[in-house]
């Protein structure tokens, strides 16, 4: 007789393969229209960016003059670098100039910002938007050039006029005291813009309704910026300073054109330390390791604003 | 638990992308480097002469090109002005052009960059100065043996030298006038400018700075370490070059010459050198002088022409600058440096470097010759933008329209000084300048600060001139 029961023990049901869906062939052609989309992006990405990164990366390892065959270096080019005190100067330099010159970069343009979004007339504020802007359209070598003449000790506009009320000539240019300063002012003056324009917008985001609940409660004036128009303005404030630190710590035209790194080292940057070292003295290697140092610098400080903005940024 | 196993699709799929790589990495591996000069239509076979923009205009570069292709039907010739705002920068743009393949045969090359490219990138033009000594002998008859001998490293000649400039001093002779001071003699010191400098301060009020300098390797403090009788690094004279100066030269002209100046020792810290950072020290604390200012003069044409500056160096280029800029013949002109311990100048030449890469040195050769003619150098150098090399070109029609006067001091500072000679400039100049640019400006903060700035010079001089190259 045949057994028809069930048996006692019985293996589990093997599980249906996860066989996955084919695409259908619309899904295929949006797929690759999106690929196609992509595609000049990433490429200009990884052709510009990514490449170049990692060619100085390898070439940081290797001693190369241009004219004759890379050799290995290994380590070399990194420790004759951190032995170098114009490197570390620079690097110094660097860090000063960001914080100095963000820090003056971001209230300027705050401040002008709020002025700007209070009361005035349409085509005021529209004049007004543009001026502040109008430096960053420009070359910042040109401007070097035309503030190397305003600022010159004997001859420049800035001491004529300062001379008029009675100031001393100031050596702008030409004292380690000063010549950072001047830079910074106008790094400054040309770069505001940006910073300037993203407060406008950040500031027309900010709901209307906010401020009158705040007036009612009693907040005005410098207290009403304080406790409400910052702290929404705080994703801006991020994205402002994040693009604005970056942009310092590769400044190059505004000391290379003014000062050409002096009095001294007193002005020297980190990326004319690049220039000077690949193009003038045929080290490629050293300034590649001077360019992977400073990559790595910016990224550790980006990296930290935005660990920070975890506590200080606030979204609506 | 996953499924480890592959399918036997994709484990093609896998095996296909790995040949592939591997195939396209031992392609490219296979390759030879690919240049620049691989990019189709980029290497069209001419003969390719690189020189700084902004020494020629656009009608001498065309009449240099229109002058050799007559000469030379058979060499299609191409002119490629480099734009730069002074030598350091042309140098870091041609060796851009080299790092990326497309060198290009011919490079006009100032003392800056002769020992540089001399040691690493030229070749030398003995055998054919040789070959074709009779055609030549003309030329060095009328060229100065000390540019001749700036333009040799190590025995050898590199470049056929067509232009200099010493450092001369332009006065404004409406600051004199205004001072009530004379035209300064040939044999003047270093006091007497010193004196001529005070009563031009007294005369001319406060917006007017009695003498302007620029703060580089080409007349800022060099001059003044050439008249105090030093240098910045010890100077001493490579053996060998008799084969040119033998066939060439005079004995009273070849007496002391050798096959290029060899520039060693930093010396920085040699009392001659303190001295003359001292004087210049001195002469900002009494504001009879600017600060060390970088840069390459740009703003001095317009600050000398209206009289707010009374004197600086300059060599022959700027008469035709301050043509250009409105300046009369009679509103200026030129005397020699003052003496110091000496009165040796310091001078810069130029002329065309033929490179290693290049595969047409034959035809590279035609073009040096034809660049050193009297009638192209003619064309070439009309609005008076630099010195000619050679003598028989300076005469007084040449500066008759431009100015100045006293046009003879240009190639007397040769003549007449035979010691005067080239900036120091070996192969390692770039770092060279470098540190002395970088020095200078601290140096020159305060009387105090020169010395402790003078030592970290020469500790700096030290490592730049142990690297090699």
């Amino acid at each position: 007789m045949t057994n028809t029961q069930t048996p006692a023990v019985r293996t589990r049901p093997a599980a249906p393969l996860a066989v996955a869906r084919r695409p259908s062939a619309r899904e295929r052609g949006t797929r690759l229209l999106a690929a196609l989309f992509l595609a000049p992006t990433i490429v200009g990405i990884v052709v510009f960016t990514v490449v170049p990164i990692a060619g100085s990366v390898v070439l940081s390892l290797f001693h190369w003059n241009v004219i004759d065959s890379p050799s290995f270096a290994g380590d070399a080019n990194y420790r004759e670098v951190f032995g170098d005190s114009t490197v570390l100067v620079s690097f110094r330099n660097t860090l000063v100039f960001m914080v100095f010159a963000v820090a003056l970069q971001l209230l300027i343009a705050l401040v002008l910002a709020l002025a700007v979004n209070g009361r005035m007339p349409v085509w005021l504020r529209s004049v007004f938007r543009s001026a502040f802007f109008f430096p960053l359209v420009l070359s910042a070598a040109s401007i070097s050039v035309v503030m190397k003449y305003l600022f010159n000790q004997d001859f420049g506009v800035v001491n004529w006029l300062l001379g008029l009320i009675g100031i001393a000539p100031v050596p702008w240019l030409t004292s380690e005291n000063s010549a950072m300063a001047a830079v910074i002012l106008v790094y400054v003056w040309q770069q505001f813009g940006f910073s300037f324009l993203l407060f406008v917008g950040g500031l027309n985001n900010i709901p209307k309704e906010i401020h009158e609940a705040a007036a009612l409660d009693g907040a005005t004036g410098l207290r009403k910026h304080l406790t409400v128009t910052l702290p929404l303005l705080s994703p801006t404030l991020l994205v402002a300073s994040v693009v604005g630190i970056i942009n310092a710590l590769q400044v190059f035209e505004q000391p290379y054109v003014l000062t050409n790194g002096g009095p001294g080292d007193s002005t020297r940057t980190a990326v004319m330390v690049i220039y000077e070292k690949a193009f003038e003295q045929l080290r490629f290697g050293e300034a590649s390791a001077v360019g992977v140092l400073l990559f790595v610098l910016i990224m550790a400080v980006t990296a930290l604003q935005f660990r920070l903005s975890r506590r200080f940024v606030h979204y609506q | 638990m996953t499924d480890s196993h592959l399918s036997r699709r994709t484990l093609l799929r896998y095996g296909a992308y790995g040949a592939g790589a591997a195939a396209l990495a031992g392609t490219a591996a296979s390759w030879e480097r690919l240049t620049g000069a691989d990019i189709p239509g980029r290497d069209d076979g001419s003969l390719v002469v690189a020189t700084l923009g902004s020494a020629f205009d656009q009608a001498a570069v065309r009449s240099l090109s229109e002058g050799f292709r007559k000469l030379h039907p058979g060499i299609r010739l191409r002119i490629n002005a480099v734009q730069a705002v002074d030598w350091s920068d042309f140098f870091a743009k041609i060796l851009t052009q080299i790092a990326a393949g497309t060198a290009p045969d011919l490079v006009y090359v100032a003392t800056e960059g002769v020992q540089l490219f001399a040691q690493r990138l030229g070749v030398p033009l003995d055998r054919w100065v040789k070959r074709d000594g009779a055609e030549l002998r003309e030329y060095f008859a009328d060229v100065h043996p000390s540019l001749v001998e700036s333009m040799m490293y190590e025995g050898s000649l590199y470049q056929l030298p067509v232009e200099f400039n010493a450092a001369d001093m332009y006065l404004n002779k409406q600051v004199l006038k205004r001072a009530g001071a004379d035209f300064p003699a040939a044999d003047w010191t270093r006091d007497d400018f010193t004196a001529l400098l005070r009563d031009m301060k007294r005369s001319s009020g406060s917006h007017f700075t009695p003498y302007f300098w620029t703060n580089r390797l080409w007349g800022g403090v060099v001059p003044w370490l050439f008249a105090n009788g030093t240098n910045l690094l010890a100077e001493s004279k490579a053996p060998g070059g008799s084969w040119l100066w033998d066939t060439f030269y005079p004995a009273a002209q070849r007496r002391g010459r050798g096959g290029g100046f060899r520039w060693t020792t930093p010396q920085a810290t040699d009392i001659r050198v303190a001295e003359a950072y001292d004087y210049l020290a001195s002469l900002i604390q009494e504001d009879l002088c600017t600060r060390p200012e970088g840069g390459n003069g740009s703003n001095l044409v317009g600050v000398f022409s209206t009289g707010r500056v009374g004197v600086t160096p300059a060599g022959g280029f700027w008469a035709g600058g301050l043509h250009l800029a409105g300046m009369r013949p009679s509103g200026y002109d030129v005397q020699y440096f003052p003496r110091w311990r000496t009165q040796r100048h310091q001078f810069g030449a130029a002329g065309y470097a033929l490179l290693r890469t290049s595969k047409k040195q034959d035809e590279a050769w035609e073009f040096i010759k034809y660049s050193a003619r009297r009638d192209t150098l003619t064309q070439l150098f009309k609005g008076n933008q630099t010195t000619p090399a050679r003598r028989s070109m300076l005469t007084g029609t040449r500066y008759q329209e431009t100015g100045p006067a006293h046009w003879q001091v240009f190639y007397d500072t040769l003549d007449k000084f035979p010691d005067t000679g080239p900036i120091p400039a070996p192969p390692q100049v770039a770092e060279v300048e470098q540190v002395l640019l970088k020095h200078t400006g601290t140096a020159l903060a305060s009387p105090r600060a020169v010395r402790p700035a003078l030592r970290r010079m020469q500790g700096d001089l030290e490592k730049a001139m142990e690297r090699d190259v």
